[in-house]
Order: C-alpha cells, then sequence, then structure tokens
C-alpha cells in the first residue's frame, strides 16, 4: 500500500532524510521510531504529501504521495494538531468533510462514529475547541483524519502529551484501525507502545534506517540475549541483590565461567534468568551504540 | 482551480471565527466604521462646521452689513444695544464687533480689554471684512450688466511644468482689455458672449473643480478677482482617498491577521494534507475580504451618488484593483512574517506605501497626467464627470492589478509547508517566493514577466513621488531610482535580467499613450521621445535599451556566480552603468 524508495530530502545543505526505503502493507501497522531529528516526521510528512522530496519516490498504491486521488485516501495527524480554536468539533469536522467530497450525511455518521469511538462526550461537540482538554482536542484531531475514511492512516506521535490513560486508549485505537483493514503509519517516543502494536519498526537516526523488520527479526538480528546468573557467593563482576550476587553475561560459555568461579569460591549459581532484549535496547544499541556501551549493565 | 471547493473555503473562512467574535470588539468596529462613514459624509456635504456662529456681531437689521453678516456661518447677529458701546466695548457684554451704520459713515467697535482689541475682536473683524467682501463679489456676480461688475477679466490656465516655456496654446492670456493675449479671448468674454466661468473644474480654470451639480466646495461662489486665484487643493482626492482607502485599512489588517494565523502553530497545516490546492486555499480565503474591499467600495460610490456627485460602476471598478493590490501586498507580507509583531509593521508598511501611491498622484488629478499612476484618480475623474478615456483607465488599473497578481503568485510560492511553518529569515523566503515559480528553464520566462509590472509600477511611483522637485533636480533623481529598480530587478532572477528590462521598457508605449511623456520627468524616466529622431536613431535608440540591459545583466550575473560580496559590487557596478546611459540618452532626447 505504501511504498517508500530512497527518499531523500534536504533543506538547504541540511539533509533531514537519507536513503530511506520501507514499505508497508494494508492492515500493518508500521512504525518509525528514533531520536529527537532523526527525520521521522519528514518521513511521514513526506508520505502524506505535505513535503516534496528532493529524490525517491513515496508512492501509496502506485499513486504519488501528493496526487489529489492520493490526499483523499489518507488520514495524516500531526504531532501537535493546533485546530481552529474558535470552532466546535461538529463544524471543524464538517468543513473537512466538506473538502473530501463526502456528502453530509455521510460525513455527520462518520463524524458521530467516531467520535462515538473516542468517547468525546456529546456535550463537548458543540462546545468551541478552545474549550476543551487537549485530551479531547487531540481525540478531535484524531476524528478529522478519519472524516474522509482513509485507506491510509499517518499519524506522527498521536499520543504525544496526553495522559497514560489516553494515550493507552489511543494507542489501542491506532490498532483497531489496522484491524479494520487500515495501512497505519506512526512514529512514538514510547517505546512499550511501539512494540505493543507495530508488526514491524524501522529505526531511524541521522535521516537513515538503520535497522528494520519486524521486533522478533531486529532482536534476532541485532538483539543480545542476555543470561542473569545469581550465585551464593560474590564472583567478579557481579552485585549485591537481595542476599545474592547476580552477573550478566551473554552466552552459555559466560555462564558456566561464572559456575566455574562461584564453585571456586565455595558458592554455587542459585539462579539463571533469559532476558530478551527490548525495543528500547535495541534502539539504544542501534540509535546512539556510544549511550548503549557506557549504560550500566543492571 | 474548482469555483465550488473555493467557495467552500470562503464560506468557513467567513463564519468559523463568528462563535468566538467578542461582541464588544464587534460593537467598537461598528461604532469606528459609522464614525468614518458619518465624517466622510458631514465632510462632504456641509464641511467643517466648528466656527458656526463663533464671532458675535452687533448689527441692526436695517444695516445693509446686516445680510452680509447673516450670511456667514462664522457670524451671528446679534441684536445691537447702542448702550454698550458708548463707554467702549467690553469683554463679557455679549459682542466681539459692534456696527454702527449710520447715513454718512459706518463705525466699527473692537471689543478692547485695557485698551487694547482683543484678539478674537481682530479675528472677528477679519472675518466680517471677508464676509462683506464675498458678499459684494456675489451681489457683482449677480448683476445683468457682467461687464459693468467685472471691468477686467483675469483667465488663468494651469499647464504642465514639462510644457512650460514650450506651450504655443495661448493659454494664461489676459482678456477684457480689447486686445490682450494671444487665444485669451479678446474681449473678456466667450464665445457666447458671456464671461468664463469661474468655478469649472475641467482643470482649465482656476478654482477647486466641483463635482459636476453637486458644488461640493461651494466654489461656485468663488471670487474671480485676482486675489482668489490659486491652484485646485486636492481637497477632493484627500476626501475620496479618506473614504475608499481607509476601511481598506481594517480589511487587511483582518485578512493578514487570518493568514498568518494559519501558520502560526501549523494550524493550516492540515489544510495542506486535504485534496485542495494552494491556490484554492489562498483564493478561498481571499474571497471575503475581496468581497468586503468591493462592498465598501460600492457603498461609498452609492453614497455619493446617493448625495448627488456623478459616481458611477467606473468608480468601482477603478477601486477594485487598488483593493486588490492591498490585499496581495497584506498576502505577501503574511507570507514572509514570522510573528504578529513582523505582521504589524508589514501591514502599516503597505497601508502607507500604497496610501502614498493611491493619494498623491490623485493630488495632481485636475493638473497633470502624473496623477494617472493612481487608479483613485480614474474614481476622482469619474466623480467629478470629467471622464476618463479606456487607454487611461487601462494605464492606471492595469500597472497595479498586474502587480496584485504577482503578488499572489509569488505569495503562492511560499505557500508550502516548507516556508509557511518554518522561522526562514525574510529574505530567504523571498528567494523562494521567487524561486518557487522557477520548476524549469522557461518558466524564467514567468518570473521575469511577472516581475515587469512591479518595475513599470515603482518606476512610475518614483516619477509621481519626484516630479513635483525642481526638475534640475528631479531628473537625476528619478534616472538614479530607474537604474537602481531595474538593475535589482534583474539581479533578483539574474540569469533573465536583460529581457526583464527589455519588456519593462515595452511597457512605455502605454506611457505614451496618457500622455506622460508631457511631462519631462516622465519623459526621462521612461525615454519615450523617440518619435522626434531620425529612423535610423530611432533603431539605434530602440536596439540600445536591450544592449544596456545584456550588460548589465552580465555584469550583476559574473557577480553572483561568486559570493555575496561580489554580487554586491557587479551591482552596484550594473547601476552605475544604467544610471551613466540613462544620463546619456536624456541629455540628448530632454
Amino acid at each position: 500500500m505504501i511504498d517508500v524508495r530512497d527518499l531523500r530530502k534536504a533543506y538547504g545543505g541540511i539533509v533531514a532524510v537519507d536513503d530511506v526505503s520501507f514499505s508497508a502493507a494494508a492492515g500493518e501497522v508500521f512504525g518509525i521510531v528514533g531520536p529527537n531529528g532523526a527525520g521521522k516526521t519528514t518521513t511521514l510528512k513526506t508520505i502524506a504529501g505535505l513535503v516534496e522530496p528532493t529524490a525517491g519516490t513515496v508512492r501509496v498504491d502506485g499513486q504519488p504521495a501528493d496526487a489529489p486521488e492520493t490526499r483523499r485516501r489518507l488520514g495524516f495527524l500531526p504531532e501537535a494538531s493546533p485546530l481552529y480554536e474558535e470552532m466546535s468539533p461538529l463544524s471543524y469536522l464538517r468543513f473537512f468533510a466538506d473538502l473530501y467530497d463526502v456528502p453530509r450525511d455521510v460525513a455527520d455518521e462518520r463524524i458521530h462514529d467516531a467520535l462515538d469511538r473516542l468517547e468525546l462526550d456529546d456535550r463537548h461537540r458543540d462546545r468551541a475547541i478552545g474549550d476543551t482538554s487537549k485530551g479531547m482536542t487531540r481525540k478531535v484531531a484524531i476524528a478529522r483524519s478519519l472524516v474522509n475514511d482513509p485507506d491510509v492512516v499517518v499519524y506522527d506521535e498521536p499520543a504525544s502529551g496526553l495522559d497514560p490513560l489516553s494515550t493507552n486508549y489511543i494507542v489501542e485505537f491506532t490498532r483497531e484501525l489496522a484491524a479494520e483493514g487500515r495501512t497505519v503509519v506512526f512514529s512514538a517516543h514510547d517505546l512499550h507502545h511501539v512494540e505493543a502494536v507495530c508488526d514491524r519498526v524501522a529505526i531511524m537516526t541521522e535521516g537513515r534506517i538503520v535497522a528494520s523488520g519486524s521486533i522478533a527479526d531486529l532482536r534476532r538480528e541485532y538483539g543480545r540475549t542476555e543470561y542473569h546468573v545469581y550465585t551464593t557467593v560474590e564472583v567478579p563482576d557481579a552485585v549485591a541483590e537481595n542476599g545474592r550476587y547476580r552477573r550478566v553475561v551473554e552466552g552459555m560459555d559466560d555462564v558456566r565461567e561464572v559456575e566455574s568461579a562461584a564453585a571456586a569460591r565455595g558458592g554455587e549459581v542459585a539462579d539463571i534468568r533469559t532476558v530478551e532484549p527490548s525495543l528500547e535496547g535495541l534502539f539504544l544499541e542501534l540509535a546512539d551504540p556510544a549511550a548503549s556501551a557506557d549504560r550500566p549493565e543492571a | 482551480m474548482r469555483p465550488r471547493t473555493v467557495l467552500r473555503i470562503a464560506r468557513w473562512e467567513t463564519t468559523k471565527g463568528v462563535g468566538g467574535l467578542d461582541r464588544g470588539a464587534v460593537a467598537v468596529v461598528l461604532a469606528a466604521a459609522a464614525f468614518v462613514v458619518a465624517f466622510g459624509v458631514v465632510g462632504l456635504v456641509g464641511g467643517v462646521a466648528l466656527e458656526d456662529g463663533i464671532y458675535r456681531v452687533g448689527v441692526d437689521e436695517d444695516s445693509p452689513f446686516h445680510d452680509p453678516v447673516a450670511a456667514d456661518d462664522a457670524l451671528a447677529a446679534v441684536d445691537p444695544s447702542p448702550a454698550v458701546v458708548d463707554e467702549g466695548l467690553r469683554p463679557g457684554e455679549g459682542y466681539d464687533l459692534y456696527v454702527e451704520s449710520g447715513p454718512e459713515e459706518t463705525r466699527l467697535y473692537l471689543v478692547r480689554r485695557d485698551g487694547e482689541p482683543t484678539d478674537k475682536s481682530l479675528a472677528a473683524l477679519a472675518a466680517f471684512r471677508e464676509s462683506v467682501e464675498a458678499y459684494n463679489e456675489r451681489r457683482m456676480r449677480s448683476e445683468a450688466n457682467e461687464i459693468a461688475a467685472f471691468p477686467v477679466v483675469v483667465t488663468v490656465e494651469f499647464v504642465e511644468r514639462g510644457t512650460v516655456g514650450g506651450s504655443d496654446d495661448g493659454g494664461g492670456g489676459t482678456g477684457g482689455d480689447g486686445g490682450g493675449g494671444e487665444g485669451g479671448g479678446g474681449d473678456g468674454r466667450d464665445d457666447d458672449g458671456s464671461l468664463p466661468s469661474t468655478g469649472g473644474g475641467d482643470g482649465g480654470r482656476f478654482g477647486a473643480p466641483s463635482i459636476g451639480a453637486f458644488d461640493l466646495f461651494g466654489t461656485a461662489g468663488t471670487s474671480g478677482s485676482p486675489s482668489a486665484i490659486a491652484p485646485p487643493f486636492p481637497f477632493q482626492s484627500l476626501v475620496l482617498a479618506f473614504l475608499f482607502v481607509l476601511p481598506l485599512n481594517f480589511v487587511i489588517q483582518a485578512y493578514g491577521s487570518s493568514m498568518l494565523s494559519e501558520r502560526l502553530d501549523r494550524r493550516g497545516e492540515l489544510l495542506l494534507v486535504a485534496p485542495v490546492s494552494p491556490a484554492e486555499i489562498v483564493a478561498g480565503k481571499t474571497l471575503p475580504y475581496a468581497a468586503a474591499s468591493l462592498a465598501i467600495a460600492a457603498t461609498v460610490v452609492a453614497g455619493l451618488w446617493l448625495l448627488g456627485a456623478g459616481a458611477g460602476p467606473l468608480s468601482v471598478l477603478a477601486v477594485v484593483p487598488l483593493s486588490l493590490l492591498f490585499l496581495a501586498s497584506t498576502f505577501l507580507g503574511a507570507m514572509f512574517a514570522r510573528s504578529f509583531k513582523e505582521l504589524t509593521f508589514v501591514s502599516v508598511t503597505v497601508s502607507t506605501a500604497l496610501t502614498t501611491y493611491a493619494f498623491v498622484p490623485a493630488i495632481f488629478t485636475a493638473t497633470s497626467p502624473v496623477a494617472f499612476v493612481s487608479p483613485l484618480t480614474v474614481a476622482v475623474r469619474d466623480l467629478t464627470g470629467a471622464g476618463v478615456t479606456p487607454g487611461q483607465f487601462l494605464f492606471a488599473t492595469g500597472p497595479p492589478t498586474l502587480v496584485a497578481g504577482g503578488c499572489f503568485l509569488f505569495g503562492l510560492g511560499v505557500y508550502r509547508e516548507e516556508d509557511l511553518f518554518t522561522q526562514r529569515p525574510v529574505h530567504l523566503k523571498a528567494l523562494d517566493a521567487l524561486a518557487g515559480r522557477i520548476r524549469r528553464p522557461r518558466s524564467l520566462a514567468l518570473v521575469v514577466a511577472l516581475l515587469v509590472p512591479f518595475v513599470f509600477v515603482a518606476e512610475l511611483v518614483a516619477v509621481a513621488l519626484l516630479f513635483a522637485l525642481p526638475v534640475a533636480l528631479s531628473i537625476p533623481l528619478v534616472l538614479a531610482t530607474v537604474a537602481v529598480i531595474e538593475e535589482l530587478a534583474k539581479a533578483l532572477p539574474v540569469y533573465a535580467g536583460f529581457v526583464n528590462g527589455f519588456l519593462a521598457e515595452k511597457l512605455s508605449l502605454l506611457v505614451q499613450v496618457v500622455g506622460l511623456p508631457d511631462v519631462a520627468v516622465a519623459d526621462a524616466a521612461f525615454q519615450t521621445g523617440l518619435g522626434s529622431d531620425s529612423p535610423a536613431a530611432v533603431a539605434v535608440l530602440a536596439l540600445a535599451p536591450l544592449l544596456l540591459h545584456v550588460a548589465t545583466a552580465t555584469v550583476s550575473a559574473l557577480g553572483a556566480s561568486r559570493d555575496r560580496t561580489a554580487f554586491a559590487a557587479s551591482l552596484a557596478l550594473a547601476t552605475l552603468l544604467h544610471l551613466a546611459y540613462n544620463l546619456a540618452v536624456v541629455s540628448r532626447l530632454v
């Protein structure tokens, strides 16, 4: 559904996105993660047709991203969603539905359906948007991205600035959109949510994708399975923990070495726990290898 | 562009803020608008009446001076009380001046304090004298035997500065002495034997022009005596500028705010994602303000028409380009401004510059073709019944319309995510606005074509602003200004610079249509005096500008290809070359 090939975007002499390629299929949630300034937002805006690529192509179902027909099938939610505060949610959403040539009766049905799903109270629907909370404003912005019943949804930090309850809700909602057969591409800072929702992920840094694939693929390819070996006596490089000593190692050879060291000191291995790499760990590893090397082992 | 989409956006632009409008603010705006209209109408119809009855004059009803006093709004005739003057007139006795008419003589008593006449009493005396003089003039004018009333008549014709000394039409001759003056009217009468009117407004005779039968300034009573001769005062233009231009300032403030608010906080980002083009968005957002401007102009014209002025659709049509220019300049400014603070600066600059552009040339409506630089002149002439030729209309309204279109197109060049929502410096955005139109080599021609009206209008405004100076000063200044404007315009899209200047000069043909070359300064600016040379000289002089622009554009381009300092130096050199050429041509032609 979405096909990004060799995308490059430069602002003057600054390259924001460089040689980025990925694709996302219908019903799939594709996440883009990376530190600030990695090029996530520029990539999403290029898919939404907001930003013209310097090089490369972005196609949605074979059509250029900035083609009017593509825009009709796409719902975009920017990271910040300052709406027209003087308008009510209903008038605001009806205006956008109008721009997408959605008939009024269909638009009203979709708007109320979206607002119902987003649990926006009836009493807030006719009030000025400026008088509602930030969470409600975000819900109106999400509802706006759905007024045209899009096949492709591009969300940039959909839960940005929201409380945990609203964040969970919106993340789940994103999953629902994919379950309805829509292609969802989104970026998020909260890697737990990305891990929970995304089928595939691209990790970006300095404008480039440094790794992409399913979480399992990334773990296999880039992750390190850690073994937490607990001993009854102190062994080199171990830390005391609840009356025992824990040493983190990678690989069974290291486990056996700890076992020998404990035995040499008159102790034994009390427990061994296997810890799979988290997305956060992968992210730190790939996005900022220096930080990963420096982080404490615990 | 889809009209339906534009109308949707226009409707949204009109209604989106309705719920959020503060009633108090609306009331203040409406009150201000009502005040503007009322002040304008009162100013037009009755003039300023602050002096009504300010001087109290004691004069008997039987006195021959009673009627002059009663006819003057500034004087209030008060029944005389002879007792008060027996021991001298003092303050607080109900008089500023006392007229005692006797069979042999008339005595005037001033109010004195410590033996000295008071200032107000002296002012009352001066007003009284003027009133009596005007009264006598009116009496004489009503005499059947005009020759007896005005044995000497002076006819004054105002001529353009450029033709001073070169005119051979006999204008300005004196009549009435039976033989003096060429063409001035041998015996002081017109062909029909009557005396020439002194209140006509066709620019040929003195006195402020009247608006047809609608005697706006009371000129029908203007004295024909030499002491009353004065150049036409531009009050009419002033009032019209006030009525037409002032409301535009309210409109552009609202328009600029709306445009900028789309940019701040990225509010307009979602519109760009929708399946509508930037042109449709801008057109839709502009339409309500353009309609409001048109409605204001139509209301003003309709009001003047109801008051008896000869206003018609032509006046409205003349103001439309001006409204568009206000809106387009504001749009471009709002695209460049990075904050409301900068927008305020832009709005004030736009307002001041365009008001000057509209108003200053229109001052010379009755005296100089330079007036047609401003579209407002068309409205003034329409209101005065003077008439406008199609060429004059095109000359006055065409360039501002084209410039407005250019501003909108350049603004659309930056109506994209990369420029709308970033804090790029203004000069980079200006370059983006130009570059936004250049997508392929041949589109350079479009940029060049878009710049031509800007160059043309800038040069016309320079002429209008500078022509009032002494010719020895104004011509070099105009030539220098022209050189700077053209070289700057060429240097921006430097690759096609010479074409730009060449095209701009082709528009000078239009200058000749409206007679602007009669003004020496305009002739110097547009170098339209080619017709007086031999065909060979004409050919050389016609090609010379092209060669000049090729040369100066090459110089600028060479500098631009190096660095900013070299570009500035090469631009200065190109400007000096241009100026030298202009001086050489003008010294040959003027």
